[in-house]
């Protein structure tokens, strides 16, 4: 391969003029420590440099992905490709590749994988299971720091390069008397964020609380308290399954028609927002397209679906190429503890598992709680519940919330497949007034 | 590329080196993809080559992995794999032991009947396109059609001798249609959720696509108007579209001793399963005897040796409804005081191994779904997966289903959209009461059985037959 990727696509695209290329290429590593049981289970490092390519002759197209390919490799491919891609049918919803020219400044990233070194990692690691250790509680999870640069080039004149070196700790004590567990994560770009006192201090809290006493409860609706790590997920569901032109193009979306409506209270803002402070950032969407603030709820009321290149000419909406990377549900006005507080008989749940839609349509799904499910009474937390099963729709649950937290925290989530990647959201803690518990797991 | 990895084991011949491997994958893939009867992707992923090494030192692991094979990336990821277990081991309690095995050498190639990768795309082309326009009609909104074919060369070598290189072949069909009345939309899809088996091209031709498109769209639209159920609890039948996710989440994940340890409570779980519950725990009624098997080459989780040299081998896992053992790893075997179940597997060879279901089956017994539905004198048959959640410790599901039938004295009356049937593991699998015979077995399989960190997802299979369950929890609604 030639000393620059960028050089390179943009000859082959030169090269073939008949055709429409478009080029994502990614080299990418990652340093990813598994500990349990406060100790190391896995230290694993992984390279890897991958090319996705989506040929199109008029509206045909053909489609393919290397590893580590060398320059007569991805040729061949492209010759290979051209003898067959007259004989497919057409794509009449195929109109042009992504046109967007729009850059932003690059700004030189360190590489998170050398200034965050094993040594560190281990260094961190031990400090917090030795804080954990007196309460005889455990610490388990991931440590990793990845170092990625995309290429993204096509026939259209798009090329721009992306550079991202996201850290995350997501960290899980689990109490060696009784399997109770509670969470706690960093997400950033940058070390010098973590502030080791802090994320302790705020475990040994959480761990206190769940040293009490274990309880099951009832099917029924309760009032809930639930942490960012949750409303980040049933949000970023929500978003994934409604908010998007791919689910209204299927029409599966609750939110079909519904663009300008008053869908949620005046209290709800959500936004895609890549410039959101400690988020985890993204210059450019998938295609290339440059990744902009998307307001897609506005004090309650539905305002645009997230919208690529492809979708657009579809679906005729307008394009802004966002992508639900970075979600932020906007900030209340009150206090976890002021929220905590108001609830007579509540709950407060930390993480949810599982979950999975049971009509996309209807927003209806079913999924667990995990990490600490915590009763409140009287406007205190007393006592740690067994995890429990909820069956709700996502739309009633952003109705219902009645107050959100006057901060909003950064929560790290990670892709998980392929090329690894990690993602984050900023999201407060919310009060919702019911939430439908159907079941109990029996187990913590 | 067996010299290259014999290279790499003999440059681990080291004194802190307890014990090391070498897995490297060769994978190629083609994909088709119609929606509403139009191409919208053909594709392939062709030679995609990974390494993987891994070396145990003073009882830690580390691994390295890359998709560069030159000298360079290679020296590189040797240092680096040693040098990350050397560091770890410095935050390493209980260091990691398992007894040895002895080495074997095994070469073994599948031959699919009808290769996909030889055959000619425009056949292929020609075929899915004739189905994804059979996917027509009124109320359907959405519909598609695809396949995935794939294709794996693996070696495997380790420092104890064990050398293993295979080829093996999977696919992967599916098709299924939205009907909307404007207010609802339901889905159809077929053969269902775990829809791979072992084989070329052979194996979408064996699913009869062209006479199943009329079945489907003519029950996603008698969908929109069925009623749900109404009972609070029914006996149920599980087919064969939705058994096989019902086993592989309760028992399948389950009975993965990593569990038991934590190693995977940062992102899978853990599991209500504990080593003290070996040999008594009750975990299902007297008929059901369940076994982990990857010594069947026609099932997708054949091997002849697993990710760390352990042979291919048939396991009970429950046997007469007794849970007698666990699908582990020799690391977890060893803390358990088992013999090693084969049962470690990696996706592709940059990825480390870890304990995954090969085949996990319910052994057959005795009769036909006929034979079960006119045994059924109230209930529902339930078929074709929609949803699936449970909790981390394995032991709390909720399954919906896209269709059900009513049963009621022994005959099929009619039909209910969107079952949904929640319960707890041990009671579930304790309320089973009739498992079918082999003329209703088969293996059913997928490609995407999520775990680990960083994330693999596996290909494997599950052999099942048609079963009932007694008063089951069957009316949840958000």
């Amino acid at each position: 391969m030639k000393s620059s990727y960028a050089d390179f696509f943009a000859e082959i695209i030169n090269h073939y003029q008949e055709l429409k290329i478009a080029f994502s290429f990614q080299d990418w590593g990652t340093d990813f420590l598994r500990f349990f049981n406060s100790e190391v289970n896995y230290n694993i490092t992984k390279d890897n440099l991958n090319l996705k390519a989506q040929i199109y002759k008029g509206k045909r197209s053909y489609s393919f992905q290397m590893d580590s390919p060398t320059e007569q490799d991805i040729i061949q491919t492209i010759d290979n490709a051209i003898l067959l891609i007259d004989k497919l049918p057409e794509d009449p919803d195929f109109v042009d590749l992504e046109d967007n020219m729009e850059t932003v400044a690059e700004i030189p990233k360190e590489n998170n994988i050398e200034k965050v070194s094993l040594a560190r990692k281990i260094n961190i690691l031990k400090q917090i299971s030795d804080a954990v250790k007196p309460y005889d509680y455990n610490i388990y999870g991931t440590f990793i720091c990845n170092y990625c640069t995309q290429y993204i080039i096509n026939s259209n004149g798009v090329n721009k390069t992306m550079v991202n070196s996201p850290i995350m700790l997501e960290l899980k004590a689990m109490s060696q008397k009784n399997d109770v567990t509670v969470i706690s994560s960093f997400g950033g770009e940058d070390i010098n964020d973590f502030n080791l006192e802090n994320f302790i201090s705020e475990l040994i809290e959480k761990i206190k609380i769940a040293r009490n006493d274990i309880i099951d409860v009832q099917p029924d609706n309760y009032e809930v308290i639930l942490a960012p790590s949750s409303i980040g997920q049933l949000v970023a569901y929500l978003v994934f399954v409604g908010m998007n032109a791919i689910s209204y193009d299927k029409r599966q979306s609750y939110f079909e028609n519904k663009i300008g409506d008053k869908v949620f209270s005046d209290i709800i803002t959500i936004m895609d927002d890549p410039s959101f402070p400690g988020l985890i950032s993204t210059d450019y969407n998938s295609d290339g397209h440059i990744y902009k603030k998307n307001v897609l709820v506005k004090n309650g009321t539905f305002k645009k679906f997230l919208v690529n290149n492809y979708y657009s000419y579809k679906t005729g909406m307008v394009k802004n190429g966002g992508e639900g990377q970075c979600l932020v549900l906007d900030k209340g006005n009150t206090t976890l503890n002021s929220m905590i507080k108001g609830i007579k008989k509540g709950l407060y749940i930390s993480n949810l598992h599982y979950m999975n839609f049971i009509n996309p349509k209807e927003t209806s799904v079913t999924g667990l709680t995990r990490d600490g499910t915590f009763l409140i009474e009287d406007g205190k937390m007393t006592k740690v519940v067994n995890n429990l099963r909820y069956t709700v729709k996502l739309v009633d649950i952003l109705k219902n919330i009645t107050a959100l937290e006057n901060v909003c925290h950064i929560i790290p989530n990670s892709g998980n497949y392929g090329a690894f990647s990690i993602k984050s959201a900023a999201m407060p803690h919310v009060k919702v007034s019911s939430f439908k518990i159907t079941s109990s797991t029996e187990t913590i | 590329m067996k010299k290259l990895v014999y290279d790499i084991i003999s440059k681990l011949d080291l004194p802190d080196i307890t014990f090391s491997d070498v897995r490297l994958t060769s994978t190629d893939r083609k994909f088709i993809y119609f929606e509403k009867g139009i191409l919208k992707r053909l594709g392939s992923i062709m030679d995609s080559n990974a390494l993987g090494i891994r070396v145990l030192i003073n009882g830690c692991w580390g691994f390295s992995g890359t998709n560069d094979f030159s000298i360079n990336s290679i020296d590189k990821c040797i240092k680096t794999a040693i040098n990350n277990a050397r560091l770890g081991s410095k935050y390493k309690i209980n260091k990691v032991k398992f007894f040895p095995i002895d080495h074997s050498e095994i070469n073994y190639i599948y031959k699919p009947k009808e290769d996909p990768f030889l055959m000619d795309d425009e056949d292929i082309i020609s075929y899915w396109k004739s189905i994804a326009k059979k996917l027509y009609g009124e109320k359907i909104v959405f519909s598609y059609a695809k396949c995935h074919f794939y294709r794996q060369y693996k070696i495997y070598a380790n420092s104890e001798g064990t050398v293993a290189d295979t080829i093996v072949y999977d696919t992967l069909p599916s098709i299924e249609v939205y009907a909307s009345d404007g207010k609802q939309v339901m889905s159809r899809n077929f053969p269902g959720h775990m829809a791979a088996k072992r084989g070329g091209f052979e194996v979408v031709r064996d699913y009869h696509f062209p006479d199943m498109c009329e079945v489907i769209i003519k029950e996603a639209r008698e969908l929109l108007k069925a009623p749900t159920i109404t009972e609070e609890r029914a006996d149920i039948i599980i087919a064969n579209g939705h058994l096989a996710l019902q086993l592989h989440e309760s028992v399948g994940h389950a009975t993965e001793a990593d569990r038991i340890f934590g190693m995977e409570l940062s992102y899978a779980g853990k599991t209500f399963v504990k080593p003290e519950m070996l040999g008594k725990y009750k975990y299902g009624s007297d008929i059901l005897n369940i076994y982990s098997d990857s010594t069947d080459p026609d099932g997708i989780g054949f091997h002849p040796v697993d990710d760390e040299g352990v042979p291919g081998k048939r396991v009970d896992i429950i046997k007469d409804g007794v849970l007698v053992n666990q699908q582990s790893s020799r690391e977890t075997a060893h803390r358990l005081g088992l013999e090693p179940s084969s049962n470690m597997k990696a996706s592709f060879g940059d990825d480390i191994p870890l304990i995954r279901m090969s085949n996990l089956c319910i052994a057959p017994g005795k009769g036909t779904l006929k034979d079960l539905i006119e045994d059924t004198e109230n209930g529902y048959l339930l078929d074709y997966t929609k949803t699936w959640s449970i909790d981390d410790n394995r032991n709390n599901f909720q399954f919906t289903t896209e269709i059900g039938w009513k049963i009621q004295d022994g005959r099929v009356v009619g039909i209910v959209r969107e079952p949904t049937y929640y319960g707890i593991t041990k009671e579930f699998w304790n309320s089973c009461d009739w498992i079918c015979g082999p003329e209703e077995w088969g293996y059913h399989g997928t490609f995407s059985c999520g775990k680990g960190e960083p994330g693999q997802a596996m290909h494997l299979s599950h052999g099942i037959a048609p079963a009932r369950f007694k008063n089951v929890v069957c009316n949840v609604r958000a």
